[in-house]
């Protein structure tokens, strides 16, 4: 068979430039096939790559180009899209130990770091200098810069401080055929040519492999930080309040709704009573020099809405009222596998996305906790696949697919979207087109064959 | 034939002598055109101060999305070259035209057509004028951020195009982080939409990034969605002088470390003082050789304008603060005249390097000695937050006005060579237009040219989006 002495070439090759960089062990490789979507890919890698310089991802994009061999760019593969699962054949080229912080400059607030720089470890290295990295996923332990990158990953905090976007300046990245590119600049600001910095955030690895970021950083905000945690009836009437919150021009740096399924199931695994006390949950935090008074203005707001509403300013209680919503991940995968949905909808529709998320779940007999970033109109609808659910083959089972098939659609009919933070992946694609529409989606393309024009970068995820 | 239904002042135009068939098949199907000297003159030129050779075809005057779809579509077939235009308050020659052009001026589609207080956005046309959209937003309590010195005269589709910055820059960002979604015009007259109405998103590539700063080379901005924030509540101003610009320029860095986040950081050189000066016959420059302006808001405004003005008293010779609006503005003044006092000393090139933050100084200290040792007279302000130096070189009299002469060239060159030797950019918010073109590649490299250029030719096949422009 061709590819037998085409996969021992590479593999040969691979051995002759990486040495022990190189793995092809068979529990490795097994591992490699899937990220934390719920998603495995199907077949097995060729080989795992653990990439400790610039020079050996180089190495692998030229080998790779050289023998039209796929590539899936890995950061720590906490993905929920499936983005960074190892295909079929495929050299998984992993960033993960490419984890030195280069620099940090203080007085232009900016860091360099390589790929595969833990975010939470940026934030703990700054924090000395009242700096933090601002992009902060609920992965933020655990994730790569690289990775929030490529999937310009969002957060909690992203509706006050933006999303990873923002906190880019400037990449380092190896082409497809094995050249380096430099986009952007160390200025905050500058408009010379097309945006190749802001084309790569959120590529997914379609384009290029990220082998070093300029990323800025913030001040970490002054003041005391006050934390309010309200229960209401119903997650509609959570929804309408934390609405109104941003109706009344106020930005919390937090504001997190957690619905009554969610409740139940931290109760389950924590052995707590919150879905006694209410139907929904909203937690808000403001930060800054006038928080205390920004959140006097909130709990008005939230009381008069219907909450019932704590706050505190006591930096412990707040981290255990934060901790619930955190728990919530734990809680649900704790009944099994969990697929995270990642719809964002305008903040006005928030309330209506919910209502439909309610009609969907009845409709298909399922249920779907969520959580929901409330300030920027993104929703964590999660499909629990409980034993009872799972198949043998341990694919998604189709119900649920088809309970999320029109989750998306009620998104996109509320003038949404089907991914705010976590990227299209792989298990997102079949609806890429219906969201961007044909001539988008052929423009997409065409800019992916400008940049990978063998297409060997990350084939199967996006398009 | 003529057009119909002219904006006022609008003569239409007469067919023309030369038998253009592509004329005749274009002002068919618009309604507002014009080909007459009067009209395609203005329609080529910008703020720039150059201009291209010859005039333009013909200049259309497009009203709705089937006109600009209608004009791309002629020119497409016909490979005639199509430059869009806003309010032509351009820097860089991105709007000028020369012969043969169709020149797409879009500043009559100017409708604000929704604000959305609770989305915390507005649709609109592209020719909406910036302060028009943030008037209309204040009526909601809220604000549209970007705020480029032009924003009285210049549209949001040319804000788009050239993704601009402004004061507020440093807290607020630019014009892209304000771009929610576009609708947008191909070169071969296909209607395409990028992005959405929510505040984040991550669905395929970012195409509505992308044709921010485009400059009007990938398509035209047709329709847009911008982000509206709450209008800050309070705002507090801080003024001071310094006794030479290094000061003043590491003061302005030093309040980067203080935990507070102002809004507007300028800085202005001792010699635009001296300018300021002659024309209003005030006493800037006997009161220090460079002039901070820094603006808090919000509702920790005053909190924040007590950190700041603690931390300039170290080093500036004076410093005083105020609340109160009115006495704000006449604090800011020595800012707001900088640019028509430069004016006024004769025809200008604003130039619009970036640098890191740490190495302003540095700029303004090695531009001064480019000034110095070419005899060229140059003046200096900057959005200082974001390390955004404008060095503007008065062009000696006794040139065309068409003409950049050679040694003033060479010294744009050298403070370009500045900016990237600095790890800076050769344009910070103006763009590359016609005037930086040939800088490009030195900047971003081959690798990323020969993509930039791939991109382009994507999106125009046959090149006839504001060729010479950009990439
Ligand atoms: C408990 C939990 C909570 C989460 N919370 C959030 C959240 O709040 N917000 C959010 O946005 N996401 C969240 N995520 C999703 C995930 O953590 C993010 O998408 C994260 O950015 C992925 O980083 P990673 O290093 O794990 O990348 P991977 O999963 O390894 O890869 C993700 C994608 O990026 C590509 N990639 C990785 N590294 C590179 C590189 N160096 N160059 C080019 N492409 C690369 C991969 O090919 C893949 O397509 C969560 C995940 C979990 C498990
Ligand atoms: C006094 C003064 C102060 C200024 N201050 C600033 C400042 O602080 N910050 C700053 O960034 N700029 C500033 N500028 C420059 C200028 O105002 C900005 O570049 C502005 O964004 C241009 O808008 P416009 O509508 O005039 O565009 P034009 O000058 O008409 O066009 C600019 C470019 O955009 C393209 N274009 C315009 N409209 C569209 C569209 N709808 N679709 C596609 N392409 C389009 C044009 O082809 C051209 O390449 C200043 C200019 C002046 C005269």
């Amino acid at each position: 068979m061709g590819c037998m002495t085409t996969s021992t070439a590479v593999l040969h090759r691979l051995r002759a430039e990486l040495g022990s960089r190189l793995s092809t062990d068979p529990a490795e490789l097994q591992g490699a096939r899937a990220d934390r979507s719920g998603y495995t890919a199907p077949g097995m890698p060729l080989a795992i790559v653990r990439a400790e310089s610039i020079a050996d991802v180089q190495a692998v994009m030229r080998i790779a180009t050289e023998w039209r061999v796929p590539v899936v760019p890995q950061g720590a593969a906490t993905g929920l899209a499936g983005g960074g699962a190892g295909s079929d054949g495929a050299i998984v080229l992993s960033t993960a130990s490419m984890n030195r912080i280069l620099e940090v400059a203080l007085a232009d607030e900016l860091a360099e770091v390589e790929p595969g720089v833990i975010n939470q470890a940026l934030s703990d290295a700054v924090a000395q200098y009242g700096l933090v990295f601002s992009p902060d996923p609920a992965s933020k332990a655990i994730s790569t810069i690289g990775g929030n990158i490529a999937t310009n990953a969002g957060g909690l905090l992203c509706a006050k401080y933006g999303v990873t976007r923002e906190a880019v300046l400037g990449l380092t990245v190896v082409l497809p055929d094995g050249r380096m590119l430099e986009t952007g600049h160390r200025s905050i600001k500058g408009v010379t040519g097309y945006d190749l910095t802001a084309l790569f955030t959120g590529s997914e690895g379609t384009l290029g492999v990220i082998v070093g970021a300029t990323v800025r950083l913030r001040p970490i905000a002054a003041g005391t930080v006050v934390t309010i945690g309200a229960f209401f009836d119903t997650i509609v009437a959570a929804a309408a309040a934390s609405a109104a919150v941003t109706a009344a021009r106020l930005r919390p740096a937090v504001m997190e709704l957690i619905d009554h399924e969610a409740l139940k199931a931290i109760d389950a695994f924590n052995g707590t009573t919150l879905s006694a006390s209410g139907g929904a949950y909203l937690l808000v935090q403001t930060d800054g020099g006038a928080s205390v008074d920004e959140a006097d203005r909130i709990l008005a707001i939230v009381t008069g809405a219907g909450g019932t509403a704590e706050l505190t300013i006591d930096p412990e209680v707040g981290e255990r009222l934060l901790a619930v919503r955190r728990s919530v991940h734990p809680s649900l995968a704790a009944r099994g596998e969990v697929l995270i949905e990642d719809v964002c909808v305008p903040r006005s529709q928030l309330a209506a996305m919910f209502g439909e998320i309610e009609r969907i779940g009845a409709k298909w007999g399922l249920s779907i906790p969520t959580v929901a970033h409330a300030g920027d109109g993104n929703l964590h609808p999660n499909f629990v696949i409980t034993p009872e659910l799972a198949l043998a083959s341990g694919e998604v089972p189709d119900v649920v697919w088809q309970a999320a098939g029109e989750l998306f659609r009620a998104a996109l009919d509320l003038g949404g979207t089907l991914t705010g933070e976590h990227g299209i992946g792989v298990l997102k694609k079949r609806w890429l087109r219906d969201e961007v529409g044909t001539d988008s989606f052929d423009l997409q393309r065409q800019i992916k064959a400008v940049f990978d024009p063998l297409g060997i970068m990350n084939p199967g995820t996006m398009f | 034939m003529s057009g119909a239904a002219a904006p006022a002042g609008i003569v239409s135009g007469v067919t023309p002598t030369e038998p253009a068939a592509w004329l005749a098949e274009l002002t068919a199907g618009v309604a507002t055109w014009s080909t007459t000297d009067e009209h395609t003159a203005a329609a080529g030129a910008d703020r720039s101060g150059t201009r291209q050779a010859g005039l333009p075809s013909v200049v259309v005057y497009a009203h709705t999305v089937a006109d600009v779809v209608h004009t791309l579509t002629v020119a497409h077939r016909h490979r005639v070259p199509v430059v869009t235009r806003g309010a032509g308050s351009g820097l860089a020659g991105g709007a000028t035209a020369g012969s043969t052009a169709i020149v797409l001026d879009l500043a009559s589609m100017n409708r604000i057509v929704e604000i959305s207080p609770v989305d915390g956005l507005a649709r609109v046309e592209p020719g909406v004028i910036t302060a028009d959209l943030d008037r209309a937003a204040a009526g909601h309590g809220l604000f549209y951020a970007p705020d480029p010195g032009s924003v009285a005269i210049s549209t949001i589709g040319g804000n788009i195009a050239t993704n601009a910055g402004g004061l507020r820059g440093a807290k607020y960002g630019v014009t892209r982080d304000a771009v929610l979604a576009l609708d947008v015009v191909l070169a071969d007259g296909t209607v395409v939409h990028t992005g959405r109405d929510t505040v984040k998103g991550v669905t395929g590539y970012d195409l509505t990034a992308l044709f921010v700063g485009s400059e009007g080379t990938l398509g035209v901005v047709v329709g847009a969605t911008v982000r509206l924030l709450p209008r800050p509540k309070g705002q507090a101003t801080a003024a001071a002088y310094f006794s030479s610009v290094d000061a003043a320029a590491r003061a302005s860095v030093l309040l980067a470390t203080l935990g507070v986040r102002p809004a507007v950081v300028e800085l202005v050189d001792g010699r635009t003082l001296a300018a300021i000066d002659d024309l209003r016959g005030t006493d800037h420059a006997t009161r220090g050789a460079a002039f901070l302006l820094v603006q808090t808001d919000g509702f920790g405004a005053i909190a924040e304008i007590e950190v700041v003005a603690e931390s300039l008293r170290q080093s500036a010779l004076s410093v005083e603060v105020s609340a109160d609006a009115a006495l704000a503005l006449a604090l800011a003044a020595a800012r707001r005249d900088a640019l028509p006092a430069i004016e006024a000393r004769g025809r200008v090139l604003i130039e619009d390097i970036a640098v890191p933050r740490s190495r302003l100084a540095e700029a303004f200290e090695a531009v001064t000695e480019i000034s110095e040792r070419t005899g060229i007279e140059i003046y200096q302000f900057a959005h200082a937050g974001d390390g955004n130096l404008h060095p503007i070189i008065v062009i000696p009299p006794g040139f065309a006005a068409t003409e950049i002469p050679a040694h003033v060239q060479a010294a744009a060159d050298e403070i370009f060579a500045l900016a990237l030797r600095l790890g800076g950019t050769l344009t910070a918010e103006h763009g590359i237009g016609r005037l930086k073109a040939a800088w490009v590649e030195r900047e971003v490299g081959p690798e990323a040219h020969r993509l930039m250029r791939g991109i382009r030719a994507l999106f125009d096949p046959r090149g006839i989006l504001n060729p010479g422009t950009s990439v």
